[in-house]
């Protein structure tokens, strides 16, 4: 209650006829009435019933009008003024009420006639008026109930109308509805058509506010006509298609393109005949509201026809705006899921293909190839002469024999680097005389060519590391290239160095390349378009392969070219090998490995070359002899070992000369593993050598049951039977002496090689067989060593045959120290393979380059025909891609599930960042948000973690993210990151493995596919959070009253989740008597129905306690109506009327849980009197009442049951914990109180019912403006003499408090009057628990405390501070504010 | 418009002048007063038994005739005499309770 009024205005003069003083305005306007002229006649002449009844309409607070006599005039209040009559007033007053209410009388009249003919009063709840009050046909609802008044002689001669206007709420209730049903399904992701559908499906059930919807998507600056509600297709209002670019279209599309709404006024002929939605009349303004979207041109526009019996304010106009958002986002998130799925399907069948296509291709082109060049070999030898004609296309189909194989290679090479199983094998070498001896190869093709061939190479200071077959491949394919596109001039190669690198390069005078191609001429498959060059042929890869293996030297490849001019190749590799692998890296050059590399090259090159018919073999031949290679046609293939280098060199002339191809090597260690390495033919050793000498290199080689059939010719030169005898029995196959005569040792070697070949044959196809094998293939012996394996073996793992036999356990384990879980699931499967006949396995398993590989395989048990002893032979295959798949498949499930439980973006992310980290097992995550403000957003997998707590290095990582493209990984060595889209700006994510392990190909794709949906999720997320806040709000707007009077603090809470609006509400109704109506109740149920119910109750309550003269018979009348609301069976109610001077109260329970009462003295009392059954249980029964007066500063608590009621706790648990809070915080302001009692009552995890609360504070606190007057001081003292009587003080302390305020009051009156006249002087009295709060604020500024000694102002402050406990004096540029405060024992 | 204040003239007892206040003395009236006592001159009996209400207004009025006042009055006032130090420059007296005029 608030005194401030009767203080502040003064009393005004009273009305000459004294009956009109109820409310000043209102009774000034009825005065001016010309009573006389109406059938009441002069108000001196009214009967004494007439008087108290205008008197009693005039003081209500509540709207109310009335009827008297026989024409039923025209009466109404201030409250119905402002709420109802509009501007019908003051035109109103004394007028028929059938005049006044012209436009509703068919509604209202016939209640009215039933009231004055039966005496009963009338109800109606929420009934739809259309009212003329504001200049337009109004669409509104009342609640109203019709009452009959009598006259003196008890006979009904009028109506009295107590109205509540309800259009707010129904209104608001009805855009909640449509708002929340469009939000009703977020967690489904559904197509744009689905989301457009779903949408007009919920617009068109709201044809009140929404007539008739249009919604047109953007297609470019046509806008097309995607969805309808309330219009038929092909209307004249509705075009199928709009241009935004066409100012005369129907709809000016263009401003909803510039992200404007517009207002479109519905006249002219294209409007004709518009439908009307639910009303009578087509409407006449229709709202053009954008479809936004973040960051870009607006989907499309919402074309809304508008209620024309609502003015478009801003709640309409947000309701609107509200309405395209949901449809917006709807159409985003469809979009970009769509779009996401595309991506990801897209990307995972790119990855697939690639794989496919390189693996097989491998092995589909080099099967047939070898059966092709094998045959084609033996046929070349059978037709030897050059010109005939046979020989000659053997020759054509021999040289594209090579340029397919060579194209395969160079795939396969490719294979091997993508797969990271090249095995390199870097040396140190003369880089310039290597080069030099490539270029050489290319000599006579240059020369023939016409060109001049510049090789320029002088040795350079320090070796350099390389593998030579990569290299030979690189310089050949530059020097080919260049050859290709060469018609005049040179081709020069150089090598030098610069800036502690080597410097290759290989650059012509050739037609050169246009500028812009030159950035792609290292891309794969990319040949340059419409370039001369003397070959249609070629893939267009051999440079992209140049600059991959260039890359794995460490070195780089840049190319310089102008069209016409020429083209430049240069390479640069760093010298040493600290930039290269460890273990890939020889200290010493090895044996020169044959090159067989440079005649696909080079045959090819000179096929090109014109006026050459037959390309000489021999030519070729000789060119490309660079190591000790016979000619390639004989079949058998002789390793020779032998430490003298005359000797080596003469045994490898003769038997080259014979036709065999031959390998020599220095010793027996070497030759060992050469034979280990490709088995021979035959192998031709010496007996004395160094390191391992040939008696012993044929016992390792018999030992080993691989080698144990390779045929060995011993030589020594030790003559005489034993050493013979000693070289037989060591298992060598035939023993020569010398020296030797050629012609027998070639017929010696001769007779060996067919007999081993006659004694092999069964096994070399055995052999060709298994390498032929796509999957890899393996021989364990019964100890589990693996003793054989094929190619694929050895290319799936890393390990060939040269380290064969691999013991376990075996290198491929996972190391045990860093992966212990794949060790053991390998140690587990491993136990599994020794000790069953046959199975199946998938396990990880670490390639010899330290990927992780996975692998499936197969097994059984089996004898050796040779040994009898039991072996297990074994196939797997590489199961990685399918591995990871089905990983990729199960993130993605997990994560949606994190995003899908989260119920608010927060949450969705920070679950999400735990779900990677998870996922690759790392040290952390780390999300930064780029949004509005200037540090970024950081959310982590450690707790709290903010921006500037980021190492620095960390925060540039983020930083560099954000210009990078979404959804691309970008992978460093120790984490990789990814840019998505967050609602509040772009996101950075970075996961921080923790040490140096490889981020893969496939982990970067599984990251892609997460960060895509994660940032779908978050959308989902945020969409979540404003439906959340949409729905607090709007259900806030249909609660409670507007306005609470002093001493009370209220609280709703929705439930958590799902978070709906609920059937909870508080209440006060300020009674006309100037009592105080309290109300709190909960219907069944929750949503909208119970929402509804809820209003109905409310509003019905309302108008109840108004009439009734007490709790009880409110609650009673309330059963009666509740009996005929469906849904509001059961509904608690506890309804009490306070009188706030006293602390009375009496209260009725309808099954509701007690109120509860901390007293001052710390003891609590429960409300649990007037208890009865909750509503429209037993309809008519009496109900009783509670009486209880609220002690002076105690707190009441009124609360539904979500707030005490819990699983598997009795209630009164509950209540107790809420007296014990209340009890706790009785000294702690009220407001403050609420929030308190809310918080300390939550569950964990929210509260799971809706919560209503109301508190009010006895008594309330007193509030007084006055004019700076000192005529005020007495008035003003009256007004806090009386408050503090209700506070229950001693009188001594009741002086202090007056004395101690009215020096303040003077203070503020003699300074209010002397800087600001008319400035008003506010008092605030609140009385707490155990003290009392007192402010006098001012709008002047005060004297220091002491000024002059004596002086009576000095004394006024010596005096307060002398009676109060805590005095302060606040000066402010806009008054003085004084706050004391004293202690009530 | 000023508070109620009631002023009467009278003797006391014991012979000596006597003005009888009762009401409430607050800025607004404390003028009032003051012309009352400034009319005479010696020896003065304020009776205050029935003054409810007396702020620092009122006190200056009494201290600046506080060398020729006895005071008569009640416990409720005692605070602010007291706190003033007026208690310390004139004579107090509190009669019976019974003549004590409560709110």
């Amino acid at each position: 209650m608030s005194c401030a009024n009767e203080a502040g205005r003064g009393a005004p003069s009273a009305s000459p006829g004294g009956l009109f003083t109820g409310d000043p305005e209102v009774g000034a306007d009825l005065l001016a009435v010309d009573w006389p002229a109406t059938p009441l006649g002069p108000p001196e002449g009214w009967p004494q019933s007439l008087h108290t009844a205008v008197s009693i309409l005039l003081s209500s607070r509540f709207p109310m009008w009335m009827a008297w006599g026989e024409e039923l005039t025209f009466f109404c209040n201030a409250a119905y003024r402002r709420d109802t009559l509009g501007r019908k007033y003051p035109w109103a007053l004394g007028r028929p009420a059938r005049e006044v209410w012209s436009e509703i009388w068919d509604d209202i009249g016939p209640r009215i006639r039933t009231v004055l003919s039966t005496g009963r009063a009338t109800w109606d709840e929420g009934l739809l008026l259309f009212l003329e009050r504001s200049g337009y046909t109004e669409e509104t609802y009342h609640t109203f109930s019709y009452s009959p008044l009598r006259d003196d002689a008890g006979d009904i001669v009028g109506m009295l109308c107590v109205v509540s206007e309800e259009t707010e709420r129904v209104i608001g209730e009805r855009r909640m509805a449509t708002l929340r049903d469009l939000g009703s399904d977020p967690s489904v992701i559904r197509t744009e058509q689905e989301v457009l559908a779903f949408a007009d499906r919920q617009l068109d059930r709201n044809r009140k506010d929404l007539p008739f919807t249009l919604t047109y998507l953007f297609d470019g600056r046509t806008a097309r006509l995607t969805g309808a509600t309330g219009i038929e297709p092909g209307h004249r209002a509705a075009p199928a298609v709009l241009s935004a670019d066409d100012p005369g279209a129907l709809w000016p599309a263009a401003v909803p393109a510039g992200g404007e709404a517009v207002v479109v006024p519905l006249d002219g002929a294209d409007f004709a005949g518009l439908p009307c939605g639910d009303w009578s009349e087509p409407p006449v303004r229709a709202l053009v509201v954008p479809l936004l979207q973040q960051g870009s041109v607006p989907y499309g526009f919402l074309v809304a026809a508008l209620n024309r019996y609502r003015l478009l304010d801003d709640g309409y106009r947000g309701f609107v705006e509200l309405t395209a958002g949901h449809i917006a986002s709807g159409i985003g998130s469809a979009r970009s899921y769509e779009a996401q799925q595309r991506r990801a399907e897209e990307l995972a069948e790119l990855d697939r293909a690639k794989t496919a296509f390189f693996s097989n291709i491998s092995h589909e082109f080099r099967t047939p190839l070898t059966l092709i060049t094998g045959p084609l070999e033996e046929l070349r030898n059978r037709f030897a002469d050059p010109d005939d004609e046979v020989r000659q296309q053997l020759d054509v189909i021999h040289r594209n024999g090579l340029r397919l194989g060579k194209l395969v290679n160079t795939l396969l090479d490719f294979s091997r680097i993508e797969a990271g199983r090249m095995q390199a094998r870097y040396e140190p070498v003369d880089l310039a005389a290597v080069t030099a001896e490539l270029a050489s190869v290319f000599r006579s093709a240059v020369e023939k060519a016409g060109l001049v061939f510049d090789v320029d190479c002088p040795p350079l200071a320090e070796p350099v590391y390389i593998d030579r077959g990569m290299w030979e491949k690189s310089v050949l394919n530059l020097l080919s290239n260049a050859l290709k596109f060469t018609f005049d001039g040179s081709i020069r190669v150089s090598v030098g160095a610069a800036d502690g690198h080597a410097v290759v390069c290989v650059a012509d005078t050739g037609t050169g390349v246009p500028e812009a191609e030159v950035p792609r001429l290292f891309e794969r498959f990319h040949r340059i378009e419409n370039a001369r060059s003397r070959s249609n042929e070629g893939s267009g890869i051999g440079l992209a392969l140049v600059q991959e293996l260039v890359g794995l030297h460490g070195g780089s490849i840049t190319a310089e070219s102008s069209e016409g001019v020429g083209t430049a190749f240069t390479i640069r590799l760093p010298f040493g090998s600290a930039h290269l692998p460890a273990e890939s890296v020889v200290t010493e050059a090895g044996s020169t490995a044959a090159s067989v590399t440079a005649d696909p090259y080079v045959v090819e090159a000179m096929r090109w070359l014109p006026g050459d018919g037959g390309p000489g073999d021999a030519v070729v031949r000789a060119e490309t002899e660079v190591t000790a290679r016979g000619a390639s046609d004989a079949r058998a293939r002789v390793l020779v070992a032998d430490d003298n280098a005359d000797m080596r060199e003469y045994l490898t002339r003769i038997l080259a000369g014979a036709g065999y191809e031959v390998t020599a090597v220095t010793d027996g260690a070497e030759a060992l593993r050469a034979v280990r390495r490709e088995a021979p033919d035959l192998v031709v050793s010496d007996v004395m050598m160094p390191r391992l000498n040939g008696l012993e290199l044929v016992s390792r080689l018999r030992g080993d049951r691989r080698t144990a059939s390779v045929p060995v010719l011993l030589l020594s030169a030790r003559a005489g039977q034993e050493a013979s005898i000693e070289g037989l029995e060591a298992g060598a196959d035939d023993y020569l002496v010398k020296p030797f005569a050629a012609a027998e040792f070639l017929a010696r070697v001769r007779a060996n090689v067919e007999l081993a070949r006659l004694r092999t044959h069964h096994a070399r196809w055995r052999s060709a067989l298994i390498d032929s094998l796509q999957e890899a293939f393996f021989v364990c012996d019964e100890s589990g060593a693996v003793v054989e394996i094929n190619t694929a073996f050895a290319d799936i793992l890393g390990y060939g045959p040269e380290g064969l036999p691999y013991r376990p356990t075996h290198p491929w384990w996972p190391d045990a120290a860093t992966d212990l879980e794949a060790h053991r699931q390998v140690s587990d499967a491993f136990t599994g393979f020794l000790g069953s006949a046959h199975g199946s396995y998938t396990v990880p398993v670490t390639h010899r380059d330290g990927h992780r590989v996975w692998i499936t395989a197969t097994f059984n048990k089996a004898r050796d025909p040779d040994t009898g002893r039991e072996v297990t032979v074994g196939t797997f295959r590489d199961v990685t891609a399918e591995h990871y798949a089905i990983q990729r498949e199960s993130a993605l499930a997990a994560l949606s599930t994190s995003l899908s439980r989260a119920t608010s973006l927060p949450e969705a992310l920070s679950g999400a960042l735990g779900r990677l980290k998870g996922l690759w097992r790392a040290r952390s995550v780390v999300a930064a948000v780029f949004g509005r403000g200037e540090v970024p957003a950081v959310t982590a997998t450690e707790a709290d973690l903010r921006w500037e707590e980021l190492p620095a290095e960390r925060r540039e990582t983020l930083a560099a993210l954000r210009h990078k493209v979404p959804l691309t990984p970008v992978a460093h060595r120790s984490g990789a990151g990814v840019l998505l889209e967050h609602p509040e700006g772009p996101l950075a994510l970075w996961i921080d493995l923790g040490e140096n392990r490889p981020f893969t190909s496939e982990d970067q794709l599984l990251l892609s596919l997460l960060a895509g949906h994660l940032a779908q999720g978050l959308v989902r997320a945020h969409q979540i959070d404003q439906q959340r806040e949409t729905a607090i709000a709007l259900q806030r707007a249909i609660l409670g009253p507007d306005r609470l009077p002093e001493g009370f603090a209220v609280r709703y809470e929705p439930a958590t989740p799902p978070l709906e609006v609920g059937g909870d509400w508080y209440d006060t109704v300020a009674l006309p008597d100037g009592r105080i109506g309290i109300v709190v109740g909960d219907c069944v149920g929750r949503g909208l129905e119970a929402a509804s119910v809820m209003g109905q109750l409310r509003s019905a309550c309302r108008a109840l306690l108004l009439q009734e003269p007490g709790p009880a018979q409110t609650l009673m009348a309330l059963d009666r109506f509740a009996a005929g609301v469906p849904g509001a069976l059961c509904t608690t109610v506890f309804c009490a009327v306070l009188d706030p001077g006293t602390g009375r109260l009496t209260y009725a329970s309808a099954g509701h849980p007690p109120g509860i009462v901390a007293q001052s003295d710390g003891t609590t009392r429960l409300l649990d009197q007037g208890r009865s059954l909750p509503l429209a249980v037993r309809p008519g029964r009496q109900r009783p009442e509670g009486r209880c007066t609220l002690p002076p500063r105690s707190t009441l608590l009124l609360y539904s049951d979500g707030l005490v009621e819990r699983r598997r706790r009795p209630l009164t648990a509950g209540i107790d914990q809420a007296a014990e809070a209340l009890q706790e915080g009785r000294g702690v302001p009220l407001d403050n109180l609420a929030t308190q009692v809310m918080a300390r009552l939550a569950p964990p995890e929210g509260y799971d019912d809706d919560v209503a609360l109301l508190l009010y504070r006895h008594p309330a606190p007193l509030e007084v403006a006055f004019p700076a007057e000192s005529s005020q001081l007495a008035p003003v003292r009256k007004a806090l003499r009386d408050w503090l009587g209700q506070c229950a003080l001693p009188p001594d302390a009741l002086q202090n408090v007056l004395v101690a305020v009215g020096e303040a009051c003077a203070n503020a009156i003699e300074h209010g009057h002397r800087h600001a006249q008319g400035e008003l002087v506010r008092l605030r009295a609140e009385a707490l628990v155990d003290d009392l709060r007192l402010t006098v604020a001012d709008s002047g500024r005060w004297k220091p405390p002491q000024p002059e000694p004596g002086a009576h102002r000095g004394r006024g402050v010596a005096l307060m501070t002398a009676l109060m406990e805590h005095v302060t004096i606040n000066p402010g540029p806009g008054g003085t504010t004084v706050h004391m405060q004293m202690r009530i024992a | 418009m000023s508070t109620s204040l009631t002023l009467a003239p009278g003797r006391h007892p014991d012979g000596t002048p006597q003005l009888t206040v009762s009401g409430e003395i607050d800025m607004s009236n404390a003028g009032s007063l003051a012309e009352a006592l400034r009319a005479g001159s010696g020896p003065l009996v304020l009776d205050m038994t029935a003054v409810e209400y007396l702020d620092s207004a009122g006190l200056s009025v009494l201290f600046a005739h506080a060398d020729r006042l006895r005071l008569v009055t009640t416990p409720l006032l005692e605070p602010v005499l007291t706190v003033s130090g007026l208690a310390d420059l004139v004579t107090v007296e509190y009669p019976e309770p019974d003549h004590a005029s409560g709110p």
